[in-house]
């Protein structure tokens, strides 16, 4: 059976009023817009959803109003690393009870804990709750905290519901490996990558990737996923090369510029919450520039 | 105004190692039988001395007799890479001019050993030795190896902003972040500009753009090493899945210049042992390593 995580995802961003308030009517366009443009599955709130700067009861809230207004178009998972493992089982609870498809839940943050530890969080977190669990690797990020091919293959041997693994260290030799592992004891097992690095990732194995640039550039997000998956692989380079000139103008204060570039697109959004900054009026007027060169306002849907 | 923009295309290019004698003397007898062997089986062209070669443990002297009588000796069969790493600028330069008086087809070069100067005198570093020469000049990205300097995108853009035969890189780094930054902005500035995999995991190095690839297993099974690049290049990258998974499990084994030495002699061609600091592994380890890797090199060549 084919894993239902596969494509380019969306993770929706969150909208906020002037007064850093979440904004609800704007969150609903934002999901309608991403399942109108071709999402093949939603996920809320990643990073670029400003997670770890929302309150709990702030994260169930948006929770249920995405599992709403998807409605089993697409699957929803929920993304439910907080700072306290406490409150990530909380939200796993949570994803459950409301309907969600699956949850994603990425290494503990900031204690850099051991490889046992990481197994067991992985372990009581997935036996927690039926629904299917993606694992989230981000190496570079958290300090060198990762799920390695050895610990990959005990989670999956354990774990009905561990179907995949958003694989985040974006380097060769550690994806190979976590696919030669996983695929081998669990053929469908959803290899999926972040920022559209769909290029280096599906001939190793990878069927999807989460998406950056999602809320901006629909189209091509569909057309480099089409490109990889028919081995277009010239196609497939020109499209991950135009991806990496969007990536490089929105990673910056990630997703400040993104919130900017969407307000060019004419789906503002509002500001992002401190630390953060919000992209200013000159910043905006660069990213403007940038897409303008790059043919994307003509290329990509504007307003909702 | 023509820009001058030598070019080489190294292809798949073989890293030898450099044979001992007892004594650790160079061991030119079986160094020559060496190089015939690489030509032999499959080379494009080749490099030396890498790191592989141990060229951090060679005299400068060594290193120019050693590229002096390869070059003699392969009298134009095949490209030869001069590897001219080192800690001051100035020695490395002269190294390299001394390289292309020799007939070496190119010069490549690592960031300094042991200094961790600001990325300005990194650049600085490279324009020295790529300037010596007029024969095409790669920067050699090893970051594990070089950890005090780091180089990223934005550098060799600026590098090629400033050397005219700054030809490519060679990505040790396998980092899928900074190899399709290179070679989005990169071909902008410079179309001829290479990305070349300085390792054996080519499948996603290549679907990036990656048209080369520097090999130090090569010496070991040059078979399996060419099914690999041939599939690649050819952009049967799902395909060469199969191949890639089985050079990364060779090469877990066979990182270091004592192992690869070892490994050598089980195929039937003693290159001695490496030169302290280096060490061979000891008879135990050897026994053990011969017996993992016996079944994965069935069908590769014994002796010279």
């Amino acid at each position: 059976m084919q894993n239902k995580f596969r494509g380019v995802m969306q993770s929706p961003i969150t909208p906020l009023k002037d007064d850093y308030s979440l904004d609800l009517p704007t969150f609903e366009k934002v999901l309608d817009f991403h399942v109108r443009t071709g999402a093949p599955a939603i996920s809320w709130p990643h990073h670029k959803g400003e997670s770890l700067s929302l309150t709990i009861p702030e994260r169930k809230r948006f929770a249920e109003a995405t599992v709403k207004v998807v409605a089993g178009r697409v699957p929803v998972t929920i993304h439910v690393s907080a700072l306290a493992v406490e409150d990530t089982m909380e939200l796993a609870q949570h994803a459950q009870k409301i309907g969600a498809d699956g949850i994603l839940a990425i290494t503990p943050y900031f204690w850099t804990p051991t490889r046992e530890a990481i197994h067991d969080y992985f372990i009581r977190l997935c036996t927690s709750i039926e629904l299917p669990v993606l694992s989230y690797n981000s190496p570079s990020y958290l300090a060198g905290v990762e799920i390695t091919g050895d610990l990959m293959s005990r989670l999956i041997e354990r774990l009905p519901n561990f179907v995949g693994v958003k694989e985040a260290s974006f380097n060769s030799e550690k994806f190979l490996e976590i696919s030669r592992v996983a695929l081998s004891l669990r053929p469908n097992f959803a290899l999926l990558t972040g920022v559209e690095f769909l290029l280096p990732s599906v001939p190793l194995g990878g069927v999807g990737s989460y998406s950056a640039a999602g809320s901006v550039c629909p189209n091509l997000c569909a057309a480099l996923f089409d490109a990889c998956m028919a081995s277009e692989w010239p196609r497939a380079r020109e499209l991950q090369y135009k991806m990496t000139r969007l990536w490089h103008l929105f990673k910056d204060q990630y997703p400040s510029s993104l919130k900017g570039g969407m307000v060019i697109m004419g789906r503002p959004v509002g500001p992002t919450r401190p630390p953060l900054p919000t992209a200013t009026k000159e910043r905006q007027a660069f990213i403007e520039k940038e897409l303008a060169d790059m043919g994307v306002l003509e290329s990509e849907p504007h307003g909702w | 105004m023509s820009v001058f923009e030598p070019v080489l295309e190294p292809g798949l290019v073989h890293t030898p190692v450099t044979p001992f004698t007892r004594d650790n003397r160079i061991d030119y007898d079986t160094f020559a039988k060496l190089i015939e062997f690489h030509i032999g089986s499959g080379a494009d062209s080749l490099a030396l001395p890498m790191h592989i070669g141990e060229s951090a443990s060679l005299t400068d002297e060594e290193q120019r007799a050693l590229l002096a009588f390869t070059i003699k000796l392969v009298n134009g069969r095949k490209p030869i890479i001069a590897h001219t790493s080192d800690a001051g600028s100035a020695i490395a330069a002269d190294r390299a001019r001394h390289a292309e008086r020799l007939g070496a087809a190119a010069v490549i070069a690592t960031t300094p050993y042991y200094w961790t100067p600001p990325p300005h005198m990194i650049i600085e570093h490279f324009v020295a030795i790529g300037s010596a020469v007029s024969i095409p000049f790669f920067v050699y990205n090893s970051p594990e190896e070089m950890p005090g300097s780091k180089i990223t995108a934005e550098l060799c853009l600026k590098l090629i902003d400033r050397l005219p035969n700054f030809a490519g890189v060679v990505d040790l780094s396998l980092d899928w972040q900074f190899m399709i930054e290179l070679l989005t902005y990169a071909k902008r500035k410079r179309p001829g500009f290479a990305l070349i995999a300085g390792t054996e995991h080519m499948v996603s190095a290549a679907a990036i753009g990656a048209t080369g690839l520097f090999s130090p297993l090569a010496g070991i099974a040059p078979k399996l090493v060419r099914k690999l690049y041939d599939g690649c290049r050819k952009d049967q990258l799902v395909e060469a899945r199969g191949a890639q998974e089985a050079v990364a499990a060779l090469r877990q084994h066979l990182k270091s210049s004592g192992n690869l030495k070892a490994a050598l002699r089980t195929m039937g061609r003693d290159c001695g042992a490496p030169r302290p600091p280096l060490q061979a592994p000891d008879a135990e380890a050897t026994r053990a390593l011969t017996a993992t890797l016996e079944p994965m090199l069935r069908d590769e060549p014994r002796g010279f």
